[in-house]
Order: structure tokens, then sequence, then C-alpha cells
């Protein structure tokens, strides 16, 4: 038996998934079988696949689709490793990802979910010189609530004993356990972490370095943030009743960064009125984020202001200043 | 048998609690009592004061906390030949979850204070699990013991008749009972005849009040002085509580006839086996749909045989412990003579 498993849930991902594949057969730890969940593709994502088979540690598991929470839930349910890590079709694993959290789960009993940071890319595979770089140590559930460190689905190496004590059946399900909620199509992410975070004492822990290249999808950012936050909501009152003093004290400032996520989003569309909008909201729910993060929050606030009051002209005059001074 | 061993039990929490009672009931259970002088004395939290010389065993069943450690490495030094037993009544995974920011100090201090202990024993094997797995103490001198009080009177209780009507809450009126959880999920059934009986006091009382609103199905009872009493009016119990060590009330509801739904958390899960239902999965809907279930299934009762079984071995278990206690030291002294 793989002492690790990696689960890629894939549905219309034929332009993607062969640089994802090849970069997880190229793992620097070789005790792992990779699961790839077709969750329904129409395209050639399965041709794409085919030759990847050669390789016996490959296995391709073929459902009708069931959107991403049901594609991992299907993968861990065939899972045979301890460990199970999650790479979306589109996004990219550092060759020495799995070595890292396997080294870092072997050592540390108490962690659960291992994560590491995670560098950007476009759609072209490019470098976008960005990073996701969480806080890896003393994480605790309020950190994952506000600024969820473990920051994207194909950063995490995960326990086995985790998911088994998160999992539960719904009555409409026959066939197997529910570890993500499939009834969220958005914040399925979140919703886990924080049901581990929330339910089990396992630890959250980070490893250092950017060992995840996270695809950003040009046309897929912009797209329904409003149904984002929405499912961000759900979340909120999925959970609430698990924990309300933890979700009186920090929901609020936890709200506040999701509007200034979205904030930062609408300045990099030059949605000047958005970007105002989600600064505005932002900050009335919460000072907390400028206290906690005052340069990013300031930053962000600078950037919706002078979008707003001297166009996008001028804010991209800034930025270049800014990456000229770098 | 005459009783080979004199067994001081320490308790710093006298409150009429759970774990009053179990160890009176470990006082009086007559295998135990057959083999075990046992007294019980009550210390203030973390100061034990001087205690009797002439004991062979101490079980604490005190709080273990940063503050109380020095006395319980006092009580260490102080015994180095008394075999030393800590029954952990309080801390869980719901507990770490629910209590604790910082995780790792805290089992760093688990891991200190049961160190100090001959033996550990957790009151649940869901407890001891999580014990193991976060290894708190050495798998050697970990002993799961599930708790126990007297049964027979819940048993002589009438099991209801008939269809659920009215769904029982007992217990100290806290956050950890999730009572609360329960008043938003019982105002989600929309039958007018079913009621809600809050048996007990506690903190949490004024804001349980205030979310059961003017609902005339929802009553507060008070407290139960006489802990049947509190079964005798309900039909079903309910308890959703957030953290849990063991959960004495599902075998006295189970014991009495009446069916019980659990959260899925800690000790609660032991009462599985024996005919209580889980809650399935952790959400507001997971609780209504729990009780849905529970108000649309027939009960009937498991044998009220399986309970008397788990309590006959907890008191083989508790009798294992302070035998193998005292030959373990008879057997040290008897090396240290030669």
């Amino acid at each position: 038996m793989p002492l690790a498993s990696i689960i890629v849930p894939s549905f219309n991902v034929a332009d993607t998934i062969a640089e994802t594949l090849t970069s997880l057969c190229a793992q620097s730890y070789g005790d792992f079988e990779i699961i790839v969940v077709n969750d329904g593709s129409t395209d050639t994502t399965l041709d794409v696949v085919e030759p990847f088979r050669t390789d016996p540690r490959v296995h391709v598991l073929t459902q009708r689709n069931r959107g991403l929470a049901g594609a991992r839930n299907s993968g861990i349910a065939a899972a045979r490793g301890a460990f199970i890590g999650f790479c979306d079709a589109d996004d990219i694993w550092a060759p020495e990802k799995l070595a890292t959290h396997v080294t870092h789960l072997l050592a540390s009993p108490d962690v659960g979910v291992s994560y590491s940071g995670s560098r950007l890319i476009d759609d072209a595979g490019a470098d976008l010189g960005l990073a996701q770089r969480p806080r890896l140590l003393d994480v605790t559930a309020a950190h994952i609530l506000k600024r969820n460190p473990v920051g994207n689905g194909s950063a995490p190496v995960i326990r086995r004993d985790v998911f088994d004590a998160i999992a539960y059946r719904p009555h409409s399900e026959r066939h197997r356990d529910w570890y993500f909620d499939e009834t969220f199509r958005q914040s399925e992410d979140i919703e886990c972490w924080m049901r581990i975070a929330l339910t089990t004492d396992w630890m959250f822990e980070g490893v250092t370095g950017l060992l995840t290249a996270y695809r950003i999808n040009a046309n897929g950012l912009s797209a329904a943030t409003d149904a984002q936050l929405a499912a961000w909501e759900k979340m909120i009152s999925k959970l609430s009743a698990l924990h309300p003093a933890f979700f009186a004290r920090h929901t609020k400032t936890a709200r506040s960064y999701q509007y200034r996520y979205l904030a930062r989003r609408a300045v990099s569309d030059r949605n000047a009125h958005r970007a105002l909008e989600m600064t505005r909201a932002s900050l009335a729910q919460s000072m907390r984020p400028l206290l906690e993060e005052p340069r990013k929050t300031l930053t962000t606030l600078c950037a919706a202001m002078t979008l707003h009051c001297a166009g996008p002209a001028a804010l991209d005059v800034l930025m270049q200043k800014k990456e000229n001074n770098t | 048998m005459t009783q080979t061993c004199t067994v001081l039990h320490l308790v710093d929490d006298t409150t009429a609690g759970g774990v009053t009672r179990v160890i009176d009931q470990m006082v009086a259970a007559a295998p135990l009592a057959a083999c075990a002088h046992q007294r019980v004395l009550p210390v203030t939290r973390g100061r034990f004061g001087a205690l009797p010389k002439d004991v062979d065993i101490i079980v604490s069943h005190t709080a273990i906390s940063w503050r109380t450690l020095p006395a319980l490495m006092a009580l260490r030094a102080t015994h180095p030949n008394v075999t030393l037993i800590h029954v952990e009544h309080s801390y869980t995974e719901g507990f770490v979850v629910h209590n604790v920011t910082r995780t790792r100090r805290f089992f760093g201090l688990l891991k200190i204070a049961f160190s100090l202990f001959d033996r550990v024993i957790a009151v649940s094997e869901a407890q001891a699990d999580w014990m193991r797995r976060h290894e708190l103490c050495s798998h050697k001198s970990l002993t799961t013991i599930p708790s126990w009080v007297d049964l027979s009177p819940f048993r002589d209780l009438t099991p209801p008749r008939g269809p659920i009507r009215t769904l029982g809450a007992i217990g100290r009126l806290d956050t950890q009972k999730g009572f609360d959880r329960l008043i938003a999920a019982f105002q989600s059934l929309p039958d007018p005849d079913l009621r809600l009986r809050i048996i007990g006091k506690g903190p949490q009382e004024k804001h349980l009040r205030q979310l059961a609103g003017t609902d005339p199905r929802i009553v507060f009872a008070g407290f139960a002085d006489t802990p049947t009493d509190a079964y005798a009016d309900v039909d079903a119990v309910v308890m959703p509580s957030r953290w849990e060590a063991f959960g004495l009330v599902a075998t006295e509801a189970l014991a009495a006839g009446r069916p019980v739904l659990c959260a899925n958390v800690d000790g609660l899960r032991d009462h599985d086996p024996f005919g209580a239902q889980l809650i399935q999965g952790p959400s507001a809907r997971d609780l209504v749909l729990g009780l849905r279930r529970m108000l649309d299934t027939p009960y009937s009762p498991r044998p009220a045989q399986n309970l008397r079984h788990r309590e006959a071995l907890s008191v083989r278990l508790w009798q294992d412990v302070f035998l193998a206690s005292v030959a373990d030291r008879t057997g040290a002294l008897a090396t240290a003579a030669e």
C-alpha cells in the first residue's frame, strides 16, 4: 500500500492535466498513488490521461459530474494512502512537495493538515511573480477562518485519520461517505477546513517553500464573486451553531477580509466602483484587518481611492513605479 | 477475599455533578469494597495539603491545569512508594476544540501531568483513542474504564409507550451541553404537541430562555434533586454536547428505556453499541434530521443486560487495577529486600 495518495479532481481539463500529471509523476518521493477523478468531463480529458496510465501508480476513476467536492470525496474513498494530497488538474506540484509534506507529517504526530505556500502562474503557465505566503506556525481556528492559510485546493496534504474523523453520510447518499460538503459549489475548501478545525483537534501547520504552482485563470477570477460571497456566508451559517462564541468573535473580521479580497480583485479588474464599494464594506465590518495587516489593508484602500479619484491610468503609473522599485 | 489495600480518592470538585456520583458508586460497589478499603478526601484545587500516610493507592479525580501541576508534582515527590492513579474526567478532543487555542502547549501540560502517575484511566474508549493518538501517556499505563453509577433506580422507571411526545435535555445548562443548538433545532419542528423539557440549571440558563422565547412547547423544569425524576417525565433524551468525556446521562436514559440521541463526539460515541443514536454530522441541519429520524422510528430498547455487562466490566477493571498495583508494589519491595 502506498504511503501517500494524490487526488486529482478533473473536469474538462484536457488543456492542462498533462502538465499536472507530469509534475506529480516526477515527485522525488516515490511511494504514492495518483487517483485521477474524471468528474464527468465532456472534452478529451480521458484521452489526455490515457498515456499516463502506463505508470502503474496512476489510477483513473470516472463518475457522473458531482462537482469539485464530489470528485474529491470519491478520490478520498478510493485512496489507500495514510496521507492524502490534492492537486487540481490545472495546478503543478514542485518536485520536492510530496517529500516535504511526508517528512513533516511523519515528524509531527499532532499535525493533521500540512500545507505550503504557492506561487501563482497564468493561463500559459508563466510565473506571475506573485505568491501566497501563508502563516505556517501556531495556526488557530481563527486564523483559518480569517486568512485561510491553506490557501488553495492544491496546497494541502492531509492525514487519512483527519478525514475519517469528519466523515459523514447524508441520507441521500448510498455509496460512500462525504468529507467535503457536496452541497457547496464554492467555499467547499474553507468549509471543510473549518469543520476540521472546529470538530477535531488535529493541527494545521505549514512547511516553508512555495511548493505549489497555482493557476490564476484570467476569466474565472472575476466571475461570480457574488456567488462566492454567498457560499462563504452559507459556510458561516452552517457552522455557527457548532461554536457560537467563536463565530460571534471572529465572523465580522473574517468577513472584512473577504470584502478586502474582493476589493483587491476589483482593483485588478480596474473596476473603480466595485473596488470602493468593497473597501467600504470591508472597513464597515471591522477595523481589525487594519491592525492585523496594516500594510496590505492600506495598500488596498489607497489603490481603490486612486482608481476612483484619478482613474486606471494613474493606478497603472503607481503600480509601475512600485514594480520598478522592487 | 480480604481487603488487601487502602485507596484514597482525591476529589477537587464536590458539586453534585457526575464525578461525585461515580466515586460514591465506586466506594459502594461490593466487589471493590471486598478488595480495597476506600476513602474519599475532598481537597482544594491545586493545594492538596497533608494527606493520610497509610495508603497504598491514591486515585486523583482532580482537574489538571498549569496551576495545579505543582501540587501534582508534590504529590508524586512525597509519595514515591504509593501507586498514583489519575482518572481523566474532563479533557477530550471536543474540550480542546472548544477551549484551547494553544493546542501543543496544552498537550505538553497533559503529557507532563500524566507522566507523574503510574496509571491513567480514560473514562471512554473514544477518550482513550484520543490520548493514544496524541501520545499523551504511555500505552502501557493507559486503561479504559467506563464510568458507572447505580442504574437500578433508572431501570425501575416505567418505559414510555407510544410515540415520543416529550424530549428531555438533561444536564448543567452550560455551553458544553449544546442545548442552545437543541432549542434552535427543536423550533424547526412544527408539531404543536411536541414538548422539550430542559432539566438542570447553570450559567447558560438566561441565554437559553431567550432562545426559547415564547415557544410554549419548551419548558424549563429546573434542577432535579433526584436524578430519576428527570427521566420520569420525558419520552426520549437528546445530548447535543460539544464535548463529553463519558456522558452518564446517556447510560441513565438507556437504563430507563428512553431512546437517546447523541452528538457524534468524544465519549458519547461509546454509547452507540448500547442503543444510543448518533447525530450524523456537525451542522444544525444534521441535528434536525437526527431529531426527525428519532421521532419517526419506533424505538425498541436493547436488552438492559448489555448495560449490566458494561457495569460489571468496569467493576472488574477497577478491581484488576487495584490488585495489580498491590502486586507490583509487593514485587518491587521483595526485589528491594533481596
